[in-house]
C-alpha cells in the first residue's frame, strides 16, 4: 500500500488550494476589522458581537434552520417510499434512477426559474386551477414556494442515498425474517429500516446542508423580503462590501453545520453500538 | 468515499452556480465567437449592466474599429466594485453616479481624453457637469432617469398619488398590492423624501425616522421586494403599484397601456449611469474611441430603442419622445429636470453602511 501513498499528493494539494486556504481566509476576515483589505486589519471580535447582540440575526438564523429542517423532513417523507419502491422495482430500477437524476442534468438556477413561471400569479398552476374554477392563489413569495423549491432541488440527493443503502441489502435477510414468522410490516421495521439508516443519515446531511445555506432559492421564490442566513451572507459580500461580517456569519454557519453533522454521526454510532 | 465525492460535487456545482449568478451569463460573453488570443491593442473589455446595449452596438463598433469586444455584465454597482477593487482589469465600465464618485475618491479612474471624445457636445445639458464630476473629467453619461411609481390607472386613484406621493406606500387601501425594488438606496430614498429630508443626509435621527417609515411599510403593507422581475410583473399587471426606474417604466408603459408613471412632488432621485475608464485599463485609447462612438446619434439611438432608458444624447432623446418617435408621449421616458427637490446620490460611506445594516432589518422584520 505504501507505494501508492504518493498518489494522494495531488489530492492533498487540491484540498489545500480549494478548501483549506479559503477557510483560513474566511477565519482571517472574520476576526479583523470591517473592510475588504484585511491585511491592514487588526484583531477584533466585533463581528461576532454584532451577530449575537442583534436579535434580528438570530431570528434569521432560526428561520433558516426551520426552513431547512422542514425541507429535510419533507424530502425524507417523500424520498423514502420512492427509494424503497425503486429498490424493489427489479429491472426497471435503473430507468427509475435515471428519471430521478434527469432533472439534475439541467442547471439548478434554470430549474428554479421554471418554478417562478409555474407558481406566479398568472402562471401555469393558477391557469390550471382556473380551469377547475379555483383560485387564483398566491403561491409565489410564501413559505410554500420556498420549501417546494428546496424539496424539488434536493430530493434526488435523499432518494439516491437511501436507494444505495437499500439496494445493497441482502434479500436473504428478509427471507430469513419471514421464515421466522415476521410479517411484512415487522420485517420492514426490524430489518429494512435499521439497515437503511446510514442512507437516511447521509441523505439528511446532503439535503440539510445546502438547504440551510441556500440563498438563491429563497431569493427567487420567496422574494427579497424572504431573508435567510444565506441571503444575509450574500448581501454582506456582494452589496454591503463588509467581508468581515460576512465571514463571521459564514464561520458561525460552519460551526452550526459541523455540530449538526457530529450529532447525526453520534446518533448513527449509538445505534450501531446498540445492535 | 461516496459521500465525500457527492459532497465535493455538490460544493462544486454550488460554486458554479454562484459564478453563474454573479456573472449572469458567465464571464466574457464572446460576441462573434472568435477566440481571445487577439492582442491587447485591438481588444476592448466592457463591463456593463445586463441588457444595457442595443442590438447592433457592439458588432458595429467591432467592424468600424476592426477590433474585438469582450462584454461582461453585472447586476449591481456593488458587485462591479468588488471585482474592480480586487484588481480585475477592464477598459470601459458603466456604473451609476454614486459609485463613480466612490471610484473617483478611491483613485480607480483615469481622466478621459476629450481630444478623442469629440461628440461630447451632443450630450443633454441636464446631465453634464453633475456635482460629483463637475467637468466630466472622468465620466460621460450613458443613460439617465428618475425613480418613480408605476401604477395601474384603473385601480389606483391618481388623486391619492398626487396628494400622498411616496406616502401612498403607507396607505392600507393598497395593502398587498405593492412591489418595491430590493435596493437599500432606492428604498431609503423614498423614505427620506416622504419625510421631507435629503436623501444624502447623515443625521442619525433622520436615518432612524426613515428606518421606522420603511418598517411601517414592510409590516403593514406586505410589499414584495423584487429586482428586475418587477418589469414583467408590472407588464402582466400582477400588482397595482411598483417602484421602478424610469427607463424600465417607459418599457412597461409601452407594453401595458393600463399602466402610468408618476414622480412624487416630494422629490426623487435623478440617477445616471456613465462610462468611465479605470486606471489600470489595458487599452485606454480604444476605450476613449468607444465612449465617443457610443455618443453618436446612431449608437445612442440603437441603445435607447432596445433598452428603453433615456438617452444621454439630447437629439436622440428628443426624437424618440417626440412626434412619431418610438416612445412618443411616454411619460416615463423624459425625466423631470430642474426640480429643486430632486437629488443626485452622493457617495457617503457612513450612510452607505448604516443603510445596508438597516435594510436587512427592515426586510427580516417583515417575515418574523
Amino acid at each position: 500500500m505504501k507505494q501508492f501513498r504518493s498518489m494522494a499528493y495531488p489530492y492533498v494539494v487540491w484540498i489545500a488550494i480549494l478548501i483549506i486556504i479559503p477557510m483560513l481566509l474566511i477565519i482571517a476576515y472574520a476576526f479583523t476589522v470591517e473592510g475588504t483589505a484585511f491585511f491592514q486589519g487588526q484583531f477584533t471580535l466585533a463581528n461576532f458581537a454584532r451577530f449575537f447582540s442583534d436579535a434580528v440575526f438570530l431570528q434569521v438564523l432560526l428561520r433558516s434552520l426551520r426552513i431547512a429542517i422542514l425541507t429535510t423532513v419533507v424530502c425524507l417523507l417523500l424520498g423514502y417510499p420512492a427509494a424503497y419502491a425503486i429498490s424493489r422495482a427489479g429491472a426497471s430500477s435503473t430507468l427509475l434512477i435515471l428519471i430521478i437524476t434527469l432533472p439534475t442534468w439541467i442547471n439548478m438556477l434554470v430549474r428554479t426559474y421554471a418554478w417562478v413561471g409555474i407558481l406566479q400569479d398568472g402562471g401555469v398552476l393558477n391557469a390550471l386551477l382556473g380551469l377547475l374554477h379555483l383560485g387564483p392563489f398566491q403561491f409565489m413569495y410564501t413559505d410554500f414556494a420556498v420549501v417546494l423549491g428546496m424539496v424539488y432541488n434536493f430530493l434526488p440527493f435523499m432518494i439516491l442515498e437511501i436507494h444505495t443503502s437499500l439496494s445493497k441489502m441482502d434479500p436473504s435477510y428478509l427471507e430469513a425474517a419471514s421464515d421466522l414468522g415476521a410479517n411484512h410490516v415487522k420485517a420492514f421495521l426490524k430489518v429494512t429500516l435499521p439497515l437503511s439508516v446510514p442512507g437516511i443519515i447521509s441523505g439528511i446531511t446532503l439535503v440539510f446542508l445546502p438547504a440551510v445555506s441556500s440563498f438563491f432559492i429563497p431569493k427567487l421564490l420567496g422574494g427579497g423580503q424572504y431573508v435567510l442566513i444565506g441571503n444575509v451572507i450574500e448581501s454582506q459580500f456582494l452589496t454591503s462590501g463588509n467581508w468581515s461580517f460576512g465571514s463571521a456569519l459564514s464561520l458561525i454557519m460552519v460551526i452550526i453545520i459541523m455540530l449538526s453533522m457530529y450529532l447525526t454521526r453520534r446518533i448513527d454510532k449509538n445505534r450501531e453500538d446498540a445492535i | 468515499m461516496k459521500l465525500n465525492h457527492r459532497l465535493l460535487s455538490a460544493v462544486c456545482s454550488g460554486a458554479l452556480l454562484t459564478g453563474l449568478l454573479s456573472g449572469c451569463g458567465g464571464p466574457g460573453t464572446d460576441f462573434d465567437g472568435t477566440n481571445q488570443t487577439t492582442s491587447d491593442t485591438d481588444t476592448l473589455r466592457l463591463y456593463i449592466w445586463g441588457e444595457y446595449t442595443g442590438d447592433e452596438l457592439i458588432e458595429t463598433f467591432e467592424e468600424e474599429y476592426d477590433c474585438h469586444v469582450i462584454v461582461e455584465t453585472f447586476d449591481s454597482n456593488e458587485m462591479m466594485y468588488t471585482k474592480i477593487s480586487s484588481g480585475d482589469r477592464y477598459d470601459v465600465l458603466v456604473p451609476s453616479d454614486y459609485m463613480i464618485e466612490r471610484l473617483m475618491n478611491e483613485d480607480f479612474l483615469q481622466p478621459l481624453d476629450r481630444e478623442v471624445i469629440t461628440n461630447f457636445d451632443l450630450l443633454d445639458p441636464n446631465i453634464v457637469g453633475l456635482e460629483y464630476d463637475p467637468d466630466n473629467t472622468y465620466s460621460i453619461p450613458y443613460f439617465w432617469g428618475t425613480v418613480g411609481i408605476v401604477y395601474n390607472k384603473n385601480t389606483v386613484d391618481r388623486a391619492d398619488l398626487e396628494e400622498q406621493g411616496w406616502n401612498i406606500l403607507t396607505n392600507t387601501k393598497y395593502q398587498n398590492r405593492l412591489y418595491l425594488y430590493d435596493s437599500e438606496r432606492d428604498s431609503f430614498m423614498m423614505a427620506f423624501k416622504a419625510l421631507g429630508y435629503s436623501m444624502n443626509t447623515d443625521k442619525d435621527d433622520e436615518i432612524e425616522a426613515a428606518y421606522e417609515w420603511l418598517c411601517n411599510v414592510n409590516n403593514t403593507m406586505h410589499p414584495v421586494y423584487v429586482t428586475d422581475e418587477i418589469i414583467d410583473n408590472m407588464i402582466n399587471g400582477t400588482k397595482d403599484i411598483g417602484i421602478v426606474y424610469s427607463g424600465d417604466a417607459a418599457y412597461i408603459l409601452s407594453e401595458n397601456e393600463d399602466m402610468s408613471y408618476y414622480c412624487p412632488t416630494q422629490g426623487t432621485n435623478i440617477w445616471s449611469d456613465a462610462m468611465v475608464i479605470p486606471k489600470n485599463a489595458p487599452n485606454s485609447d480604444l476605450a476613449n474611441e468607444f465612449i465617443n462612438y457610443v455618443l453618436t446619434y446612431d449608437a445612442s439611438y440603437d441603445n435607447t430603442e432596445e433598452v428603453g432608458y433615456t438617452s444621454s444624447n439630447a437629439q436622440v432623446a428628443a426624437d424618440v419622445y417626440g412626434e412619431g418617435g418610438i416612445y412618443e408621449g411616454n411619460e416615463a421616458y423624459v425625466p423631470r429636470s430642474d426640480y429643486e427637490l430632486d437629488e443626485v446620490f452622493r457617495d457617503n460611506e457612513y450612510l452607505r453602511q448604516r443603510l445596508s445594516e438597516l435594510w436587512i432589518k427592515v426586510k427580516a422584520g417583515g417575515t418574523a
